[in-house]
């Protein structure tokens, strides 16, 4: 009896952790997941960084990713390049300091605004070619020169 | 240098020994064409087979006949023999010594043994000495993989090496900007000084020194001006004569064959491409006994790197400012179909230009014509008085190509056709050699490389033989199988229909006098751009004068790059539209460009100047955006509101041959013979003939090299051309090996 009365505390715990039916939903289609953790802290983009010590490990901490980032809507488009470098070491289980207690030391090479990896966009580095060209065309002279 | 004199006397010793051995027997000058009649025909025997031929036949003549081939270096079939190689040395029964092959007529009974161990021997003995020369360069031989040295000696020679000397060494020479000389490689087989001398008629290479210091060379440093100097890349049979373009570029195994044809001059000669990751690395010829024989011009053979420079590979369209900008494909061929829809059909005109395809022309024919418009004009001129284009006859090389060999008499009338047509030339040149043809030539004193009668270079003499005053007349009319060759250069003139109506005249009296049987041919025009027969037969107009004359709002420039349209004889405000593969004369004064494909990168038809109709085949893909060009005249059609009715290559076909139906039966030549008929047409023709000279416009070879948009843009033609001005010094490169 006590394992449905536990059933029923987690289910009714997952509805409200993640705010009513909806919100439920939500969770359920954006991760495919929707266990409930203790939030240890929100960087400055908006993403949500959880830790549940009842998970095992390499399941305990995660990440809900914000809906809006540098100007690229992020409900549906998630990529795992969203996390910036100070809790990237967290999520990792590289450090048990999240930022929030432990804020890092400034470095120069840390990016003031996190970014986004660009490969498969307009703007990916796309590298140029060493080999000499196969067909060479034809450039339409200037105008002014005629 | 410290020089072993032991080495050298053995060596030296040793092959003077075997050399007073070989040349024991003499070397029957003997012409491989067989003459004897078929009824004494002499019987020998091939390992004991036995077979039937001619007396005079050669013993590897009589091997090849039963399927046995006998090695060979220096034998060559259209060259003479020369018989130095002893390659070719086979074992005869009854013989005390083996006899070369390729120059020892055959005798009744004869027993040939082409696989006794006295030939093996015999062949693994000359393969010793000749690789005891050869440097073993392989690896690094732009021959290598089609060195006839190298199968041989793996087929013949010995597995192991008894020389232990050092190796002859000959310095390399600079004989121009196409053949590239590794001199050490020579075997001495002499095919490249017979070639030079029997086919090219050039006397430029020949050999100095003998025994161990023979060595194949310019005599003096300069370098082998023909235009045919490539071939002697394909007949050597080492890699002593290479391709400089092509070195190191590419193997043999690696390349994709393409057996297409030549659209650079109107002979159409056959080639392979060779291609490799979508570019093309060189061209060699394919046997076409009616056209090429097995050579190649220059340009053919070295103006491919043309096709990869200077392309206009997406379409253009000029913007506000006046600058052509890229675009793509809906916005350009949005625009013109725009500007075709805003005028009239009497506003618009297309020039076509001398590399178009069939295809192409009769689509860009087709849509003009559901616009009301008939200006469609090729750029070349042919005089449409008389019969003009109506009788087919009037504007083919009637005879043939192959059909100068037959002919006894030849009058060549304001045309060189060592430079507009090679192969042509070289017909003349064989039949000249060979079978006595008598040349005579009507206008500017050029080097055919055949000595020829020059009558004088005024058209008025040509009236003179029409009228029988002149005394060319009678030699004329005791032919038996004269030939009248009209260049179209000297029909460019304003007095082309006289020039034609005269030459109609004299072909039709020497036929008359000559009593030939019906089915020859004597008059003949040979064209010197490879559309222009193809457009003849889709009817097109001949010359830009109509256009000049009623300058139109909309002009379709097709390929069109011989400038003769420019801005400045159109209205202001007219729109012009070129289409083509090259930024050449043409493309600089469009409003848009439609990039198209070049001959090796579509399959199309083109008509050679015997009216044969050949195709080309895809080679590599047309760069970037371009696409064929009938492709895009179709596209035209069907945004401006008047789809022309075909969607696939087939069905472009089955118009062009519903329009004329020799434009798809391939490779053959369609019969046409009304003479007489164009010749009566053409007493109506009313027209004085100028008194200057008669000069086509390529007159010496450094005309030659550059006479289309793709030679135009190819680097090897512009150092020719450098090379044949200043000497082949001048673009002389540094060595890499």
């Amino acid at each position: 009896m006590a394992e449905y009365a536990n059933l029923v505390r987690r289910a009714v715990g997952q509805l409200r952790g993640h705010g009513g039916v909806r919100g439920f939903f939500l969770q359920l289609f954006r991760v495919n997941d929707v266990k409930t953790g203790t939030l240890v802290g929100v960087d400055k983009y908006g993403n949500k960084y959880y830790e549940d010590e009842r998970s095992f490990f390499g399941r305990h901490r995660w990440v809900i990713y914000t809906t809006e980032m540098n100007g690229k809507k992020t409900l549906w488009e998630v990529d795992g390049s969203m996390v910036p470098a100070e809790w990237h070491r967290w999520l990792h289980s590289i450090t048990d300091d999240p930022p929030t207690t432990h804020p890092p030391e400034p470095k120069k090479f840390l990016a003031e605004v996190h970014q986004i990896n660009v490969s498969g966009s307009t703007q990916q580095y796309v590298p140029y070619s060493t080999t000499r060209k196969k067909i060479h065309e034809w450039v339409p002279p200037s105008a002014g020169a005629q | 240098m410290i020089v072993r004199v032991r080495d050298v006397v053995s060596k030296y010793v040793l092959r003077k020994a075997f050399c007073d051995f070989i040349y024991f027997f003499p070397v029957p000058k003997v012409r491989t064409t067989a003459t004897a009649a078929a009824s004494n025909l002499l019987e020998v025997f091939v390992d004991g087979v036995p077979v039937m031929v001619e007396p005079g036949t050669t013993v590897l003549q009589a091997c090849e006949k039963v399927g046995i081939q006998i090695p060979r270096f220096c034998y060559h079939e259209r060259l003479s023999v020369a018989g130095n190689c002893r390659m070719c040395l086979v074992e005869i029964e009854k013989v005390p010594k083996p006899v070369a092959a390729c120059a020892m007529p055959v005798m009744k009974g004869w027993n040939i043994l082409t696989n006794s161990p006295k030939t093996r021997t015999a062949r693994e003995g000359v393969m010793e000495f000749l690789l005891a020369n050869h440097p073993l360069d392989c690896p690094i031989c732009d021959q290598g993989g089609e060195c006839d040295l190298q199968d041989q000696s793996m087929q013949f020679g010995s597995d192991r090496s008894r020389f232990t000397e050092g190796k002859r060494a000959v310095e390399d020479k600079n004989i121009g900007p196409l053949i590239k000389t590794i001199m050490t490689r020579c075997i001495q087989c002499t095919r490249c000084v017979r070639f030079a001398s029997e086919i090219a008629g050039v006397e430029d290479l020949g050999t100095t020194g003998r025994g161990n210091d023979l060595q194949i060379g310019t005599y003096v440093e300069k370098m082998f001006m023909s235009e045919l100097s490539g071939n002697v890349i394909d007949i050597c049979p080492v890699g002593a004569l290479t391709s400089k373009p092509y070195a190191f570029t590419s193997r043999p195994w690696e390349t994709r064959k393409t057996e297409t044809i030549d659209v650079l001059d109107a002979v159409g000669s056959n080639i392979i491409v060779s291609t490799r990751g979508g570019e093309v690395m060189r061209i060699l010829p394919r046997l076409n006994e009616d056209i090429n024989e097995e050579w190649i011009s220059d340009k053919t053979r070295f103006a491919y790197d043309g096709l990869k420079r200077q392309r206009l590979t997406e379409p253009m369209v000029k913007n506000q400012a006046g600058q052509l900008v890229p675009a793509t494909w809906e916005d350009a061929l949005t625009r013109v179909a725009g500007a075709m829809q805003g005028v009239e059909g009497r506003e618009m005109a297309a020039v076509v230009g001398g590399l178009v395809d069939a295809e192409a022309l009769l689509s860009l024919k087709d849509l003009l014509n559901r616009f009301n418009s008939e200006n469609l004009c090729t750029e070349e001129v042919f005089p449409m008085a008389g019969a003009g284009s109506d009788l087919r006859s009037n504007y083919l090389l009637n005879t043939k190509i192959a059909g100068i060999e037959e002919a006894d008499l030849l009058l060549l009338v304001g045309t060189n056709p060592r430079y507009e047509a090679p192969l042509f030339n070289a017909r003349i040149r064989k039949s000249w050699l060979h079978n006595e043809l008598q040349v005579s030539l009507l206008g500017e004193k050029v080097d055919l490389s055949y000595t020829y009668d020059h009558l004088g270079d005024s058209a008025e003499i040509l009236q003179e033989i029409a009228s029988g005053a002149h005394p060319f007349a009678q030699v004329l009319a005791t032919a038996k199988h004269p030939v009248v060759v009209v260049g179209s250069g000297c029909l460019q003139r304003e007095d082309g229909a006289a020039i034609m109506a005269a030459a109609s005249t004299i072909a039709q009296n020497a036929r008359v006098s000559s009593q030939v049987e019906e089915s020859w041919k004597v008059l003949n025009v040979l064209h010197r751009v490879a559309s222009q027969v193809a457009a003849l037969d889709l009817g097109y107009k001949t010359g830009v004068e109509a256009i000049r004359k009623n300058p139109p709002k909309l002009l379709f420039l097709l390929g069109a790059d011989a400038g003769c349209i420019t801005r400045q004889d159109l209205p202001k405000d007219s729109f012009i539209i070129y289409q083509g593969h090259h930024g050449d004369v043409g493309a600089p004064m469009a409003d848009v460009i439609l990039p198209g494909a070049a001959y090796t990168e579509k399959c199309s038809t083109y008509v050679n100047t015997e009216g044969r109709a050949q195709q080309t085949k895809v080679a590599v893909t047309a760069p970037g955006m371009a696409r064929e060009d009938w492709k895009i005249i179709r596209a035209i059609s069907e945004l401006a509101g008047v789809p022309l009715p075909y969607d696939t290559i087939d069905e472009v076909r089955d118009r062009l041959a519903e329009v004329s139906p020799n434009l798809v039966r391939y490779d053959d030549v369609e019969e046409a013979n009304y003479f007489k008929q164009a010749n009566e047409l053409s007493k109506g023709v009313n027209q004085a003939v100028l008194t200057s000279p008669l000069v086509p416009s390529q007159l010496t070879v450094k005309d030659f090299y550059m006479t289309d948009p793709i030679s135009r843009a190819s680097q090897t033609m512009a150092k020719c051309v450098k090379a044949v001005t200043e000497g082949a010094q001048a673009v002389d490169e540094p060595a890499i090996c």
